[in-house]
């Protein structure tokens, strides 16, 4: 017990020594000739994630950033009646970094802070930023895998007359069947990237896109009922038996199926 | 003596009223994007802006939302908010820097800056159209960026990337605070 709570003390120990410790922003604005300029906004923008900070300076012209992690940081200072001082790059650390700004009189720029957005429509997400990376990705893939599944796809149906007709022999007809589960396998596969791929919340559906997750509705139920009906066809035909009931729909549903997923695929090639 | 107060106090008022804050009274803010199977436009009328123009020296700023850019079809907007780290950079600026006698001209040269994508982008002597109507100042123009400027690497629809051309159509109406 003793050893597995002293695994648990020194397991906590080390995670806590992983994680490196807030640094502070801090420094003193002045104008040339030194005198402190109070009210001044500070933003500390994050270079690798692009997450800002701000703060404003006190009477004494002095500010503080506090819980930064540590990185590169962009700083801003603005201050009515001055040009904006921008500093490229200031690493912040696990301590105080001070960065002082000495502010030149200009004409009264205008700020991105005069314009009234909120905090939620200027301060950037990395966490948001990687969802729509994540989801574009998986999105790049299901168009490649589309794309590539409609080779298999125009070969299935090409071999169709020779595996349906009077004269069709049984290795036309598993030619036809290996070709079509490939399809179907791929097709899945290509189906799962949109469905699985991040949802962003509070965006509308709208424009050729509803097109093609409209017709999506169609040539997924076939692409899935197309190889069911096909493999009961080629029982019939193996029995020697002539294609009946509902696996007579086989050929039909294909045709529906494959039409639908050509027009899906136009729907986001064309401009309509 | 009487004269001569009087002289500057008149100087001094005519200078403070060349002076002044302008208000966005409204904006279009446009990016266009050309594709071998596509030309697409996105456009925003959610910009927020402040003028300020002292000494002779305009500065015009407008901001907008980048996912606020609608271009007919959401999917397509979101791709581009992702491409071009919108979620981590959420505010496109436009910055028109221009003598505040130009205003007064149809056909002004003036610089730009664009703040875009994490990345700033500077264009001198823009070619921009003002009109004056009543108390409103339209300018309008198109700013020859490039997707490049902002190291924002091209979208590609079917593999095919879009052209690294990405020309921003600038409209926007001032009137005086």
């Amino acid at each position: 017990m003793l050893r597995i709570a002293a695994f648990v003390g020194l397991l906590a120990t080390s995670l806590l020594a992983q994680t490196p410790a807030a640094g502070t922003l801090a420094g003193k604005v002045t104008d040339p000739a030194g005198a402190v300029v109070a009210n001044a906004t500070v933003t500390a923008t994050n270079i690798d994630s692009g997450q800002t900070r701000t703060a404003t300076s006190g009477a004494d012209g002095s500010y503080q950033v506090p819980g930064l992690p540590p990185g590169s940081y962009r700083v801003k200072i603005e201050a009515a009646g001055f040009k904006p001082l921008e500093i490229a790059s200031a690493t912040i650390g696990s301590a105080q970094t001070v960065v002082d700004g000495k502010l030149e009189p200009g004409t009264s720029i205008p700020s991105l802070g005069d314009l009234g957005f909120t905090p939620d429509q200027t301060q950037g997400s990395a966490q948001d930023q990687a969802r729509l990376d994540k989801r574009s990705h998986m999105l790049k893939t299901h168009q490649r895998l589309g794309l590539i599944t409609t080779a298999p796809l125009v070969a299935t149906l090409f071999l169709a007359n020779g595996a349906a007709g009077h004269n069709s022999t049984s290795s036309s007809r598993d030619l036809h069947a290996i070709l079509g589960g490939v399809t179907a396998g791929m097709y899945l596969t290509t189906a799962s990237f949109a469905i699985f791929a991040p949802k962003i919340a509070g965006t509308p559906t709208r424009g050729p896109i509803r097109v093609h997750k409209a017709l999506a509705w169609i040539h997924g139920p076939g692409m899935i009922l197309t190889p069911i009906l096909g493999s009961l066809a080629l029982a019939q035909k193996d029995k020697g038996e002539k294609v009946h009931g509902i696996a007579s729909a086989h050929g039909a549903v294909a045709g529906v199926t494959a039409a639908a997923y050509g027009a899906a695929m136009l729907s986001v090639m064309i401009k309509f | 003596m009487k004269r001569t107060i009087l002289a500057a106090f008149l100087a001094l008022a005519s200078l403070g009223a060349a002076d002044g804050q302008w208000v966005l009274a409204s904006s279009t803010l446009s990016y266009h994007v050309s594709h071998p199977l596509h030309q697409s436009e996105g456009v925003s009328h959610q910009a927020k802006g402040k003028g300020v123009c002292q000494a002779g020296q305009c500065n015009f700023l407008i901001a907008v939302p980048v996912k606020s850019f609608a271009s007919g079809d959401t999917n397509r907007d979101l791709h581009m908010v992702q491409v071009t780290r919108g979620a981590q950079f959420p505010l496109v600026s436009v910055r028109v820097s221009l003598p505040e006698a130009a205003l007064t001209m149809p056909a002004i040269h003036c610089d730009v800056e664009i703040e875009f994508a994490g990345q700033t982008a500077k264009y001198k002597d823009v070619a921009l159209q003002a009109a004056t109507k009543g108390n409103e100042t339209r300018i309008t123009g198109t700013i020859p960026a490039t997707l490049s400027d902002f190291k924002i690497d091209p979208p590609s629809l079917l593999s095919i990337p879009v052209k690294n051309e990405m020309p921003v159509r600038l409209d926007m109406t001032w009137r005086p605070q």
